[in-house]
């Protein structure tokens, strides 16, 4: 089994290659009065093309041909290299034209896109998988509710054999929400612990006051507190995973049609399509 | 929701018999000949009757010579009796272009890219429920079952020329260790001259041995005696040992079970008792501390090796068919002629076949016809060194490179029996993103329904998910009534015939781990299948199958972007720790 470094050096070293070529063959035709455009503008498209096809390999999970870890890859790869192509195709100058620069900010948004996605795609599993439990993202909603009857069934009880009403109303007061509520979009743009530990504290503050079997419920509401923040955590997390590549996806398919639209632009002008 | 009910007949055990149907009067002439005429069919239940046995779960073969009866490495469910002619058991490995082994037929790549489409909406869509003879023509695994097509040895004479062999006569029973321990043949065996052979299927010959002690014992020894020999060579240091020499080996030899044949039926995988209690309960085969009495060989199931550590005991391998314990120790004590401590124990995990050869019997027959430095090499090799933090092995005949892959994830290993798989699914947590792919090219490779949940046991980053893991032992086929669950007959891939499936869940309930789902079948326009005379569901058995049809292997490996899903073998700790330290 290869392993992630050396597959790692062989790519880069394979793309560099690669580069060097395609920028030895531009500096020849520029230094021969030729116009390299028209070639790196194809080797682009057609490493966009390619890039793209992702989306169409993915949905053809029976194809033969290379595992889907091997076209992503393949996908980095050339996305990496793209960047070069695409500065060696706008001579390491932004666009100005409304046309030129839209389709500038088109590529460049997919690009930035896609790499924080592979950051958060490389980094975000390993943050999940320190949380105890792994959850299904779909069943979260369903996990929430159970829990959150689960707190409030053992209160009711606690209240309703102790006939002390403490812990039934610092419940409905401080927990309650906690437990029904989705978190807002700060959470899931940011998760972190905060609210967890504010309402941990606040129940060991209030243990003091509490009659043995009171306190017996309260180190159950302790450990679904913990439970229902890690919920919320896999909810924010795993929903980052799935809405980058949402994002990403978005992104690529006006970015293929504003391309194609420019490339029949530019031959337009350099004297017809044909 | 279903919108409505649709009736169908329940498929029973003997919808489709073994062979091509038995006349009454073939029935009648085996029970003229033994083991069938000593038996007592009054001891048999009237709804499984001796008669019906025969009639369903066996068939007549014929033979011409050089015929292939069994091929070696091919994974059986039935055994054969001679009823005449003669067979011929080739015990060395032959090749497998001698033995006429055709590669799998897949499905074209247009076949294979566009099944997907074919696929119902609906989730177990069935157009049939139960099998008739017309469909199972058209099944696969059924028809490599049913179509007897004769592969011949070439040649017979110039292919035995220098192979060891045994001749089996009219009477003898062979074939039955690889049926009733689902493992894979460990012999070829061919007709020599034209022969008669009687079929057995597995069910139909648990059956008869479960109402026939004579039959049990036969069986027994048999199971015990007849790869006895094969086994001894493939040991470190017998194999090339003169044949009179390994004849007092195997003389000397003694067969030894530990544990339940049966052990999923008490297995708990989420009882979280007290470790080292666990592992004092698991049956002992061999002390650490007590006097060394000579060499344990694992012949099928596994064993834990251990070492005291603290309190409890710490795992430091497990062992598997073909694995040797105390080999070193057994060399000490005959290099210093005094017999020295045993560094580890044995212990039997679940179920476990060993065979003991004593101590004076391998000085007698055994050292003698090995050099001095060949010895204190084996010695070495087969040495385990336990320091404060962790145990140091340094031979591949006991576990392979077992010593890379950390403790706790050997305990985990064990502890929850996973080293039964052959083929699990383990996710690197640390690489999934959770994108679902897997189970999406599962579900699309599935009529639309995946066969396994991206959910299980962990241990640290390590998930071994809830799919078939295609076991070295599957015990889901143990108690299956119509054998609708079975080994592939070349790869071992476990499969379900989903038309002999009776839905009786038994093999779901067999399974150790839980991977097998009983599942409420429709037809295509909603309408759940319900039995004609109980008006109850009819149910279905479903697992993974390995994409065995598909041309790229497991559609779940294939779909993952991350690297982060594998099928794995897990009795090859060097793969795994390759894995895990990629
Ligand atoms: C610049 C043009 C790019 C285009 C047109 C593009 C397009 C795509 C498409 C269509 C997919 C398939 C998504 C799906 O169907 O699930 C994809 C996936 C992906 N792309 Fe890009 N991409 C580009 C650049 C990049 C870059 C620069 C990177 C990072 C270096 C990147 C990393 C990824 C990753 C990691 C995935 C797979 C995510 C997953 O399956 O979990 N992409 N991209």
């Amino acid at each position: 089994m290869k392993s992630f470094v050396s597959r790692r050096l062989s790519s880069a070293a394979l793309t560099i290659a690669v580069l060097a070529l395609l920028v030895f063959w531009a500096q020849r035709q520029k230094s021969t009065l030729g116009d390299a455009s028209f070639g790196t503008g194809y080797v682009l498209l057609a490493a966009i093309f390619f890039l793209a096809s992702y989306n169409v390999r993915k949905k053809l999970p029976t194809l033969p041909w290379a595992s889907s870890s091997d076209w992503l890859q393949a996908h980095i790869y050339v996305a990496l290299g793209s960047a070069a192509i695409f500065g060696l195709h706008v001579e390491w100058r932004l666009p100005t034209g409304i046309f030129d620069s839209t389709l500038a900010m088109l590529y460049l948004a997919t690009f930035v896109s896609g790499i924080v996605g592979l950051f958060w795609t490389r980094s975000i599993p390993a943050r999940l998988a320190r949380v105890s439990e792994e959850v299904i993202y779909e069943r979260i909603p369903m996990l929430r509710s159970q829990l959150c009857e689960r707190a409030q069934e053992a209160v009711l009880e606690t209240v309703r054999s102790t006939g002390s009403a403490t812990l039934g109303e610092f419940y409905s007061r401080q927990m309650h929400g906690y437990f029904e509520k989705t978190r807002g979009l700060g959470y899931f743009l940011r998760p972190n612990n905060r609210v967890r530990r504010r309402l941990l504290a606040e129940l060991t503050e209030m243990s003091r006051y509490l009659s043995p079997p009171e306190q017996a419920t309260c180190e159950q509401l302790f450990a679904m507190v913990r439970r229902r923040d890690d919920l919320d955590f896999h909810a924010a997390l795993q929903w980052r995973l799935k809405a980058w590549l949402f994002l990403h996806i978005g992104l690529t398919y006006p970015l293929l049609a504003v391309a194609c639209l420019h490339g029949a632009l530019a031959h337009l002008f350099d004297g017809g399509l044909l | 929701m279903p919108q409505s009910e649709v009736t169908a007949s329940r498929p029973q055990r003997w919808d489709v018999p073994f062979g091509d149907a038995m006349r009454e009067e073939d029935v009648d002439q085996l029970l003229q000949i033994e083991p069938f005429l000593g038996m007592d069919a009054e001891r048999f239940p009237a709804a499984l009757p001796l008669r019906g046995i025969l009639q369903n779960d066996t068939r007549v073969n014929h033979y011409q010579d050089g015929a292939i009866i069994v091929r070696e490495g091919d994974y059986g469910g039935s055994a054969f009796l001679v009823v005449q002619g003669k067979a011929r058991v080739v015990l060395a490995g032959l090749d497998s272009d001698v033995l006429g082994r055709q590669p799998d037929a897949k499905p074209g790549f247009l076949n294979s890219l566009f099944r997907q489409f074919r696929n119902p909406q609906l989730p177990e869509v069935r157009s049939h429920v139960t099998a008739d003879t017309d469909l199972v023509a058209n099944d696969s695994l059924e028809v490599a079952d049913l179509a007897q097509t004769r592969v011949f040895l070439q040649d017979v004479p110039r292919v035995l020329e220098n192979t060891r062999s045994v001749v089996l006569h009219t009477g003898e029973i062979f074939g039955e260790l690889a049926a009733l321990t689902r493992s894979p043949r460990t012999a070829t065996v061919l007709a020599d001259g034209e022969a008669v052979l009687l079929e057995i299927r597995w069910q139909g010959l648990r059956d008869l041995m479960r109402r026939t002690e004579a039959l049990r014992r036969h069986i027994e020894r048999l199971y015990r005696e007849n790869s006895l020999r094969v086994h001894l060579r493939e040991t470190p240091l017998l194999s090339n040992l003169p044949d009179e020499h390994l004849e007092a080996v195997a003389e000397a030899t003694v067969f030894e079970t530990h544990g339940d044949f049966q052990w999923h039926e008490t297995f708990d995988s989420s009882a979280s008792g007290d470790a080292a209690e666990a592992v004092v309960a698991e049956p002992l085969i061999a002390e650490e501390g007590s006097t060394c009495e000579g060499l344990v060989l694992v012949r099928s199931g596994f064993a834990r090796l251990s070492h005291r550590f603290g309190h409890g005991h710490r795992t430091v391998a497990y062992l598997g068919k073909g694995q040797v314990f105390g080999l070193a120790e057994a060399i000490q004590s005959s290099l210093k002629k005094s017999p020295v401590p045993m560094s580890n124990s044995l212990r039997a995990l679940g179920y476990v076949d060993v065979l003991q050869i004593p101590q004076s019997v391998l000085e007698e027959h055994v050292f003698p016809h090995v050099s001095q430095q060949l010895l204190s090499e084996a010695a070495e090799k087969h040495a385990v060194y336990c320091g404060e933090h962790h145990c140091d092995l340094q031979s591949d005949s006991i576990g392979g490179e077992q010593a890379q892959v950390e403790t706790p994830l050997l305990e985990f290993l064990v502890e929850q029996r996973f080293i039964n798989g052959e083929q699990a699914m383990l996710v690197d947590l640390d690489r999934c993103t959770r994108c679902d792919d897997c189970i999406r090219a599962c579900a699309a490779t599935h009529d639309n329904n995946p066969r396994f949940i991206r959910h299980g046991f962990r241990h640290g980053s390590t998930m071994v998910a809830h799919a078939c893991m295609h076991c070295v032992d599957p015990v889901c086929m143990i108690g299956c009534p119509t054998g609708a669950i079975g080994r592939d007959r070349t790869t071992g891939i476990v499969q379900i015939n989903d038309l002999t499936c009776i839905g009786c869940s038994t093999c779901a309930n067999s399974c150790p781990y839980d991977n097998i789902r009983m599942v409420e079948v429709r037809d295509s326009s909603d309408a759940i299948v319900i039995d004609e005379s109980t008006k109850q569901p009819i149910y279905k058995a479903t697992k993974c199958d390995l994409c065995a049809d598909l041309p790229m292997g497991p559609a779940c490996q294939h779909a993952c972007p991350h690297d982060a899903l594998v099928r794995m073998d897990l009795g090859n700790l060097g793969e795994l720790s390759e894995w895990v330290n990629r």
